[in-house]
């Protein structure tokens, strides 16, 4: 036997993943592979897999990439929750060793936030925002799909840190000197840094495809102030990307470098300043709350509308507020570490003008209940995710004034008070209206609804199991509980609500059991959507077939009115009138392989770095080189699809003419 | 809109745009024989961030005229990137390049500036 074989796998298998758990998930990991292997050799699936999925850069494929990717991760993610809630529901419990504790609420946090929320969230702009605005794809279809697979990539290499090497365990904030190589030895922590600055690059390239996009790309007529509120938020949204990522890159860079290379950037000797990482960290993470948020402020917008019948309410006012939001989210991030202790004045600033952001969110809450006011309310599940979001989210943003109060929140600092209060808002908003907009696009991505029974039995679950889970939480945290504590003694108090905490945990897993179900259910017996528009929609994705074709639009339509496609139905018009004479050769972008070899190759670098093997890492970068060079000159990037093959995709529809 | 452009000259589109009130952002797409703008810009910009690096290792100069010359530099390097490598100078219609700028503007010097204010009171302890 060699003698670098006890080295390799003392190196990629160190104790720390040899527990039988993992074991058991390496078995069934090491099974599934094979079995899609063998059956995507057996049903001679290779080429379409690769030409119609993992080269394409149509925004719609894209779309369901980044949708499929959300779910696993928010299965992975829910999954590391329940973790979390059965050791702590009762007092001294040993389900898992401290060092798994510290890993399994790092990677939760972690995944939800950057591998569930942002790719659910790049998945419904992805499908509907060129679509509303009238266009064919976004601005740049080559870097939307490098975006994906630095994404995908990024998060494969989050992800298997678990099996191989060992989990980062710092956090999902990942504050030095926890991360410190001093007192972090193991690959867990790089891992963290690598794979997060991988999908970071891949989800600043969205920002800015997304705000040009918006910005360039829309039908003639629309102006911005007649662009539906999901394209508003959605630039609003790549404006804060696009300023909030640099910062979280710096830092995240100069910890690996911290790591890797001997740097003091945040370490305790040598005149390194942990304090700086925290401001660069929440310098990003406090846009970043609200990355997470005004998309599916969006979200509800459009829903509330459609399903009121009615125009959203105060439409300029929202425009005004949701712009407010974003300046104001970049003037709020030392709220986070109040307790750092810069002084009053700063402190002071900053709570007021973290009650500053509440009066545009009030406003927003205002505006969606006068939209349905003397409204035709129809329950669908998206509807009912909106009006359950409005009281949950009210109690997490009021609970966030509490937090805000600088000398309230050096007691509830750090405590289950503050993580009752961030799920509050992150499910209630987040989840919520990521789910809303799940239910209401799902025919336009798919062709099919979702089955509205089975999905209602889901939102009463999550609805349930959210408040069951979270209102004890309140009460642990101003009982002493702090986060993060892997157990407690008998005799604090704490048990009895942490029973019920856990209880609440498991109902919102049944919902989400409930949710796959109802997806693979209507993927298979679902509603066929044969008329384009299930719901009586206001904009303009919903004047389309579902599923959409290729080309979207035969003819890019103009637009007079904010809700466009609403207004042409008022006036007895459709696109689906077309003169054969109108149909032109469109110019469409060609699929290509270097967006995969892109991410394939950020992802060797990123292993090889992880283990701090430099003939690996260079092997990837130098992949990364070409990749970029091959990109950078080929001219060969777009075809001409020819308007007889429009013709003819539009008659099958029965959208053409004579 | 969905016929190909290749027919039309870079002057010709310019004509064809609606907003010709910003003269500087003519289109310029004519190709160069030899990218000088660029390796002088690259040139600079590997300057500017040496200089800056030298600066704070040395410890040359006391802290306020430190602060204000690497933040100086850190103008300098924006404006490079901007105008070498970013394109700003180019474009068709709306000049929509110059909203996200002051947006720029705006948000980096709020963040340099309040992180300076923040992260001082380190300097009274270290």
């Amino acid at each position: 036997m060699p003698s670098f074989v006890p080295y390799l796998v003392h190196t990629l298998f160190p104790p720390t993943v040899r527990l039988p758990d993992i074991l058991l998930i390496d078995f069934g990991l090491i099974c599934a592979g094979i079995g899609v292997i063998v059956l995507l050799t057996k049903t001679r699936r290779w080429g379409w897999l690769w030409n119609d999925w993992l080269t394409t850069v149509d925004h719609k494929k894209i779309a369901i990439l980044y949708l499929i990717a959300a779910l696993v991760m928010l299965m992975r993610g829910g999954i590391d929750a329940l973790m979390l809630r059965a050791q702590l529901a009762l007092p001294t419990t040993h389900f898992m060793p401290a060092s798994q504790y510290d890993e399994v609420f790092t990677t939760h946090g972690t995944i939800m936030v950057f591998f569930m929320g942002m790719p659910f969230i790049f998945a419904l702009f992805n499908a509907v925002v060129p679509l509303m605005i009238g266009a064919r794809d976004v601005a740049f279809p080559r870097l939307n799909a490098m975006s994906y697979w630095l994404f995908a990539f990024g998060a494969i290499l989050f992800n298997i840190s678990f099996v191989i090497g060992g989990s980062p365990n710092a956090g999902w904030t990942a504050y030095p000197p926890y991360t410190g190589l001093a007192f972090n030895p193991g690959p867990g922590e790089n891992y963290y840094f690598l794979a997060l600055i991988i999908a970071g690059m891949g989800t600043t390239m969205t920002g800015i495809n997304f705000l040009v996009t918006t910005l360039k790309m829309r039908a003639p007529g629309m102006s911005l102030m007649k662009m539906p509120m999901f394209v508003w938020s959605t630039m609003v949204t790549s404006a804060l990307i696009l300023f909030a990522f640099p910062p979280l890159t710096v830092a995240l860079a100069m910890s690996l470098f911290d790591r890797l290379f001997g740097s003091h950037f945040f370490t305790l000797a040598r005149g390194g300043m942990p304090m700086m990482y925290v401001n660069l960290f929440w310098l990003f993470g406090h846009p970043e709350v609200y990355i997470l948020i005004i998309p599916l402020f969006g979200v509800f917008s459009e829903v509330v509308a459609t399903f009121s019948k009615k125009m959203l309410f105060g439409y300029p006012v929202m425009v005004a507020s949701i712009v407010a939001i974003m300046f104001l989210a970049y003037g709020t991030w030392v709220h986070h570490f109040f307790t750092m202790g810069a002084g009053p004045a700063v402190n002071a600033f900053f709570g007021l003008s973290t009650m500053l952001i509440a009066i545009p969110t009030g406003v927003k809450i205002f505006n969606w209940i006068f939209t349905m006011w003397g409204g035709r309310i129809q329950t669908t599940t998206a509807m009912l995710y909106q009006m359950a979001f409005i009281p949950v989210f009210m109690v997490g943003g009021a609970t966030g004034i509490l937090l805000a109060v600088v000398p309230a929140d050096y007691q509830l600092h750090n405590s289950y008070f503050l993580v009752a209060h961030f799920h509050n808002v992150l499910i209630g908003g987040t989840l919520f209206g990521l789910l809303s907009g799940l239910y209401y696009w799902w025919p336009k991505m798919f062709g099919m609804k979702l089955n509205e029974t089975q999905g209602k039995w889901a939102f009463w679950l999550f609805l349930i199991g959210f408040w069951v889970t979270f209102l004890p939480q309140y009460l642990l945290g101003l009982k002493g509980m702090t986060r993060r504590m892997y157990t407690y003694p008998l005799g604090f108090g704490w048990h009895d609500l942490n029973v019920i905490s856990t209880f609440g945990a498991f109902i919102m897993g049944a919902a989400f059991v409930v949710l796959v179900y109802n997806i693979v259910w209507s993927l298979l017996y679902g509603e066929r959507d044969l008329t384009g528009d299930p719901w009586d929609g206001r904009t303009l994705e919903w004047s389309l077939p579902s599923p959409v074709p290729e080309y979207n639009f035969p003819r890019i339509p103009v637009v007079h009115d904010r809700d466009a496609w609403w207004a042409m139905k008022q006036k007895g018009q459709s696109l689906a009138d077309l003169r054969p004479e109108d149909v032109h050769d469109v110019e469409m972008p060609k699929n290509s392989p270097i967006p995969f070899l892109l991410g394939a190759s950020f992802f060797v670098l990123g292993f090889g770095m992880t283990f701090a093997w430099w003939p690996i890492a260079i092997i990837g970068f130098v992949g990364i080189i070409l990749c970029l060079l091959f990109s950078g000159f080929d001219y060969n990037d777009h075809h001409h699809l020819k308007a007889d093959a429009i013709r003819q995709t539009e008659a099958t529809l029965g959208r053409l003419q004579g | 809109m969905s016929e190909s452009e290749q027919s039309i000259t870079v002057d010709e589109a310019y004509e064809q745009d609606n907003d010709k009130s910003i003269k500087f952002l003519r289109p310029r797409f004519h190709a160069e024989a030899f990218p000088t703008v660029q390796i002088f810009g690259y040139v600079g910009s590997l300057v500017l961030t040496f200089a800056a690096y030298f600066l704070v290792m040395n410890h040359v100069l006391p802290v306020l005229a430190l602060l204000i010359i690497i933040l100086t530099l850190a103008a300098l390097q924006a404006a490079l990137q901007l105008g070498v490598f970013m394109h700003v100078q180019e474009g068709r219609g709306m000049a929509w390049q110059i909203i996200p700028l002051y947006l720029v503007f705006l948000i980096a010097f709020g963040m340099v500036g309040m992180s300076i204010w923040i992260m001082l009171f380190k300097s009274g302890v270290s």
